[in-house]
């Protein structure tokens, strides 16, 4: 029998990082990077009260890049064992060769700035202090507080989870930093209606910060909102119509102009919005910002996958393009400057958001004659190239300034181009209860399909 | 009275050295054992090695090749409706044992079942296809693959602006033990070759997209469908798509093109028929065994075990040998998709439909290759009987929810106008209640085909390989969500 293979304890990880860029280098590598995620997950299911699903592990992963006379190579393992890393190791050395020359590939200079990973506040000892006790107790009260509501007819489970994770990042332009970061989340789903009528929906809370997390009360509450919301359905005619976007929705659209705004996606062709910077995209109620900086956020960062410090960038500025968002390698392809978003090979959204404006929710659908509220969405149909939408939709319906009744099994298009220019009112409720955001907004028109 | 000690594991059949894994059969047992010590009625270790090669070619160079590892194990233990799950990479004795632990944790009691002597199951059938298996092949010939497809996209039309092409292939070592004594070894290979071609025209841009794949070799890519095959696919879509006018909006006759629109079965049909939802009587289907819920036209089978194809798999993540599984017959309910969990729990018989995205997940009730079975409707027959209508010819994907609301989303479309197909058009999502849409299918084509050999479907954060097929088939009536 084989001795089992001892693994790095977490204290060990950073050497382990640099070691692996030395011997990279030492087998002939120009440019290495080496990342190491050491995480620990507990997730808990509670559904009609009991546990039904229990899970707890730590697990790390470590990442490799390797460039040798401008070709790259990369590789990754969950198997940390001394013997697989140096093998991973070797092979892209070798297999550099393999790839072409790449006039574009290379590390990001070492930046002499720096931000303080402590002063983020992405770390939460009171989340790792939490016992399991503690976390089912919160599931459950969740949906035990849900379930009171008569109209909720099942329950799709409560779910409290949590994550810790330590990342190191080291290359051999001296690079070498280090955070250590938590999650929690705390969420309902539920089903109202008879088995033939059903509808669902569900909410959620998510944070760094245990202290910040919504409780049972508010999760279960708007969930249950959310859910009967939408009982007894209607479909509307296919017509044109003003479209406001609640929060969530805003935030899928925000998404989707995250992928639409990435320098990886302009050089590629990827995106409608290519050789559109410093154009006007949007109408002047269009400001959109990504900010890896801001404190106990779900999206902030010291560094970016790099190495470079995390900064606020300005996308879009009162409907005119200002920044496409970039790591080092697309930045050096397009002759921009990185924006600190390099996420492994690609690019990522830090905290991404459309900045809120001063409508009232309330009163941008008292001043809509008809229209839909967009409450959820199903399918994808989001067409980057393009710009063009066309997703499933369940909505309110808007007649004289007041919701009359839900609609469901309708579709909804458009083209963000379009939407962007045509925002009629940006309302003042924005909540970073994603790391991708935005707050109310109304669109003059797309259309809607149903009968 | 005093509560029984938890036994040492049986004396059994020695194991096989559990090769990838390092780890002593004899300690695995105790492993089980300490799984079970706190009154679990079943445990069971997944083991898991893959390896992953990634070649990606883009802007005309080979930009970048990667190798990967994921070596891990998870273990759960059951008990009653409840599932206890810890995982680990770190393959230490003292980590294992610790997950087993964590898993054990989920029954609140004192050992009451012990783990049965250990048996090796054979897999007598493979259902996978490979004479020359990529993760021998070199990345040389990966390299080739990719330089053709992309190639062929480039040079078939003056309008392609960018092309982008990448292969990728894994290998997968799995062995599963469980306390009733079963010990499984499955090695599953995969691959996938992938071409995006993107068109540009009077400053409007349109992207098309191709691939192919599966559990075979090398020689798939010569003899089933070539890279240049896949290149001039996905530039001939992308050419079209630029060409193509907006979508119609509301709601009309569709017909759907043979294969990939099998998507809608999965969709529609596939994910309410999984047993977790319907033991939980989320799905809208719980209460529908035996009832006619779709046109006569409706038949539909899930099987894992077509060989080669992208869902298939000799042995499911949980150890069951998987079968062909009726869903709907003649428009009935006939089957659930089974895990062991819910079978258990529903008293059903396994079907081996339990799978798992990796050893950090527990597995759930999914599909593998689903299809509707074919019909007697000529092709021509059934685009002929449309008079004003939405021809779907490719799709991207789609999305279903318990209550049965579904969408798909086209890629590409055609009108049908007076029984013919005219022009094309773009992206547009349809959706639709399957309880409503299976009835109104109205004729199905004798030419069931399978879609593209690279789909994967999501549940619960789980990303497993599934494959589609259907014949050509009509809906009478189905919202088609375009602009107007």
């Amino acid at each position: 029998m084989k001795p089992a293979i001892a693994s790095p304890r977490p204290s060990d990880l950073r050497a382990l990082a640099e070691k692996l860029v030395d011997q990279a280098r030492k087998l002939g590598a120009d440019e290495v990077e080496v990342s190491v995620v050491d995480g620990r997950e507990f997730d808990v299911d509670v559904r009609r009260g009991r546990v039904e699903h229990l899970v707890e592990a730590g697990s790390r992963v470590c990442g490799l890049k390797v460039i040798k006379g401008k070709r790259t190579a990369y590789a990754s393992s969950s198997d940390l064992a001394p013997g697989t890393l140096q093998r991973l190791v070797r092979n892209a050395v070798r297999r550099a060769e393999l790839a072409s020359p790449d006039e574009f590939a290379g590390l990001a200079p070492l930046s002499k700035e720096r931000v303080d990973a402590a002063a983020l506040d992405l770390f939460d000892p009171a989340v790792t202090a939490l016992d399991s006790k503690t976390k089912i107790r919160l599931a459950r009260e969740t949906e035990r507080i849900a379930l009171q509501d008569k109209r909720i007819t099942n329950s799709y489970g409560a779910n409290f989870g949590t994550n810790e994770l330590r990342s190191v990042l080291a290359n051999s332009n001296g690079f070498v930093g280090e955070f250590e970061q938590t999650y929690c989340e705390l969420s309902v789903g539920l089903q109202a209606g008879d088995t033939d009528n059903k509808v669902e929906d569900s909410w959620f809370s998510s944070k760094r910060h245990f202290r910040d997390l919504a409780s049972p009360q508010d999760i279960a509450r708007k969930a249950v909102e959310r859910t009967v919301r939408q009982l007894r359905p209607r479909k509307v005619k296919t017509q044109n119509v003003p479209v406001i976007f609640e929060p969530t929705q805003t935030s899928w659209l925000v998404g989707f102009l995250f992928g639409c705004v990435t320098g990886t996606a302009v050089y590629q062709k990827a995106t409608f919005l290519a050789g559109k910077l410093g154009q006007k995209i949007g109408n002047g109620l269009v400001t959109v910002i990504d900010d890896g900086l801001m404190p106990g956020e779900l999206g902030t960062r010291p560094f970016d996958s790099d190495g470079l410090p995390s900064r606020r960038t300005t996308v879009v500025e009162k409907g005119i393009l200002k920044n496409f968002l970039c790591n080092t390698y697309a930045a050096r392809k397009l002759k921009l400057k990185s924006t600190g978003n390099a996420d492994g090979g690609g690019v990522s959204p830090n905290n991404f958001y459309l900045e809120p404006g001063t409508a009232v929710p309330r009163d941008i659908i008292a001043g809509t004659e008809k229209g839909l509220i967009l409450i959820r969405t199903l399918g994808h149909g989001l067409n980057s190239v393009s710009g063009d939408i066309s997703r499933g939709a369940f909505g309110l319906w808007v007649e004289n300034g007041e919701i009359a009744y839900p609609v469901s099994e309708i579709t909804i298009s458009g083209n963000l181009g379009t939407i962007l220019s045509s925002i009629e009112a940006v309302g003042n409720d924005l909540e970073f209860f994603s790391p991708v955001t935005g707050p109310t907004i109304k669109v003059a028109e797309m259309t809607v399909a149903g009968s | 009275m005093r509560a029984r000690q938890p036994k040492s594991p049986q004396p059994g059949t020695p194991l096989p050295y559990v090769d990838h894994f390092h780890l002593d059969p004899a300690d695995l047992r105790k492993v089980l054992g300490l799984a079970l010590s706190s009154g679990g009625r079943f445990a069971e270790i997944y083991m898991e090695r893959r390896s992953y090669d990634f070649v990606n070619m883009e802007e005309d160079i080979i930009k970048e090749t990667a190798e990967s590892v994921s070596l891990g194990l998870g273990i759960r233990v059951l008990s009653g409706d409840k599932t206890g799950f810890g995982y680990t990479n770190d393959l230490s004795l003292d980590k294992v044992k610790k997950a087993a632990l964590t898993a054990a944790a989920i029954a609140l009691g004192k050992a009451k079942a012990s783990p049965a002597r250990v048996r090796e199951k054979r897999l007598s059938k493979s259902a996978y296809r490979v004479a020359i298996p990529a993760d021998k092949a070199g990345l040389k010939k990966k390299i080739a693959l990719v330089q053709e497809a992309y190639g062929a996209a480039q040079k078939s039309d003056r309008r392609i602006a960018k092309v982008k092409a990448y292969f990728q292939d894994s290998l997968s070592h799995i062995a599963i033990l469980n306390s009733d004594g079963l010990f499984v070894r499955d090695t599953r290979p995969m691959v996938k070759l992938v071409c995006v071609a993107i068109s540009e025209m009077n400053g409007q841009r349109e992207f098309g997209f191709w691939g192919g794949g599966g559990r075979v070799g090398m020689e798939y890519f010569r003899e089933v469908l070539t890279p240049r095959a896949i290149g001039e696919r996905a530039a001939r879509e992308a050419v079209l798509l630029v060409e193509a006018k907006d979508a119609p909006a509301g709601e009309m006759p569709i017909v759907l093109a043979p294969g990939h629109s099998g998507v809608l079965i999965h969709e529609a049909v596939g994910h309410l028929l999984e047993a977790d939802f319907n033991r939980k009587k989320t799905s809208i289907f719980w209460n529908k065994m035996g009832k006619k819920i779709g046109s006569d036209l409706v038949t539909i089978y899930d099987d894992p075990t077509i060989p080669a194809f992208r869902g298939s798999y000799s042995v499911d993540d949980e150890g069951t040998l998987p079968h062909r599984t009726l869903l709907i017959e003649k428009g009935v309910v006939r089957g659930f998709l089974q895990d062991r969990l819910s079978a258990g729990l529903m008293s059903q018989p396994l079907n081996g439909h339990g799978r798992r995205q990796d050893y950090s997940h527990a597995p759930i009730p999914r599909m593998a290759n689903t299809y509707i079975e074919r019909g007697e409707h000529a092709p021509e027959e059934i685009i002929g009987s449309v008079k004003k209508g939405f021809y779907v010819a490719s799709l991207s994907g789609g999305q279903v929810e318990d209550s049965g609301k579904f969408t798909f989303s086209v890629s590409l479309g055609y009108l049908i106008e007076d029984g013919k197909l005219t022009a094309p058009v773009k992206q547009a999502t349809l959706i639709g209640t399957n309880v409503d849409i299976l009835k109104r299918i109205e004729m199905t084509g004798p030419d069931l085909e399978f879609g593209l050999q690279t789909g994967t479907c999501s549940k619960e954060g789980q990303d497993v390989p599934v494959a589609d097929g259907c014949p050509t088939l009509k809906i009478s009536k189905m919202t088609v969500g375009g602009r107007s």
